[in-house]
């Protein structure tokens, strides 16, 4: 069967190369921005895999310390921090939709949603962002002001590292944003250049989404 | 492409087998279950998974890639892969500017704040490089 399969594929080959978009590449092959990006983003997987590893070798040792420190949490205010982080996601991929019609901005009023481009929905992502950063700065004083510090005892320095390693995370991403959202003033048209950058940054900004998905899950959940 | 996703999802399952097998066997000794290695591998095998879901994703979306052809020619794949800097002395700046961070983590805050003085435009100027100015495209 396969090799009737290629056979079929044999006669309708194209003659001579493939058609290439500017910026991106032969039609057959993915943005090579895109692919770095994505091996890029699995080795961050085993960088935060370091991180779930520790919290989970140091919870086993210390149980009576979990039960104590994890009854400090304020886990409503951290699940209402994730919502935000989660429909953030949603905003940009609303943005991402933009980029790969090549619609840099808005078309009508800041009012008329429907007309919005990739900018105005990467600075409604930036917002959500940046509040749930600033969610993080709040909880941390509180929990400062606990008694939970990074060198209080072996759960504070397990819970400022993990949430604090991604926290920098979706700092970087918010920078990246503002990079992004920097390049659409800077031409008439939005190349593919532009949209390839859009696109990995989305990529970056999701995949810190479900890494704090399984974070909140194992910090605030499973405790 | 099919060599590559085949590539990411072998080691996606090995990974995973490995991970469960690991995890039964030192459920067994005296300290219980060993957390390093099972999340290690777990994720390991997410690693390969993930790679090979994305480029499952960007295959069907593409036509066909000629590494896919087994009679596909290797100048099918020819043609403009994008743009690629020739040289640029930002990256220097950059990674100066982040030393004296890094150095204002060991020394003091305010190191940290004279590195992220020369961070910032570096990181604008090699972000715009190609955007503004003299090598814009």
């Amino acid at each position: 069967m396969a090799r009737v399969a290629n056979a079929a594929v044999i006669q309708n080959k194209p003659s001579g190369p493939v058609p290439s978009i500017p910026g991106h590449g032969p039609a057959t092959r993915p943005n090579m921005v895109a692919v770095g990006t994505m091996v890029w983003l699995s080795s961050e997987l085993m960088f935060f895999a370091a991180l779930f590893a520790f919290y989970f070798t140091i919870r086993g040792h210390e149980p009576q310390l979990w039960a104590e420190r994890t009854a400090q949490l304020n886990i409503p205010f951290a699940a209402a921090n994730t919502a935000i982080l989660v429909i953030s996601s949603v905003w940009c991929q609303l943005g991402v939709h933009q980029a790969e019609h090549g619609k840099a901005h808005r078309s009508g009023s800041l009012f008329n949603v429907s007309s919005w481009g990739m900018r105005e929905w990467y600075v409604l992502t930036y917002i959500f962002g940046s509040i749930f950063v600033a969610g993080q700065v709040l909880e941390y004083a509180h929990l400062v002001a606990d008694g939970v510090t990074l060198s209080s005892d072996a759960y504070g320095s397990v819970f400022y590292l993990a949430t604090g390693f991604h926290g920098l995370h979706v700092t970087g991403g918010l920078i990246a944003f503002l990079l992004i959202i920097g390049r659409t003033f800077t031409t008439r048209r939005y190349s593919r250049m532009q949209e390839a950058g859009a696109v990995v940054t989305s990529y970056y900004w999701h995949f810190v989404d479900v890494v704090w998905v399984a974070l909140f899950a194992m910090i605030y959940i499973l405790r | 492409m099919r060599a590559m996703e085949r590539i990411g999802t072998l080691i996606g399952v090995f990974a995973f087998a490995v991970a469960a097998w690991y995890g039964i066997w030192t459920s067994s000794t005296v300290n219980g279950v060993e957390f390093v290695g099972v999340i290690g591998l777990i994720m390991g095998g997410l690693l390969g998974f993930m790679i090979a879901f994305y480029l499952w994703r960007t295959r069907i979306k593409h036509a066909e890639d000629p590494s896919d052809n087994p009679v596909g020619d290797i100048d099918d794949i020819s043609g403009d892969y994008g743009f690629f800097s020739p040289y640029s002395w930002w990256p220097l700046w950059l990674g100066l500017s982040a030393a004296i961070c890094f150095l204002g983590l060991a020394v003091g805050w305010w190191v940290f704040a004279i590195g992220a003085f020369f961070a910032v435009p570096a990181l604008i100027g090699w972000t715009f490089e190609y955007w503004k100015g003299a090598h814009h495209l």
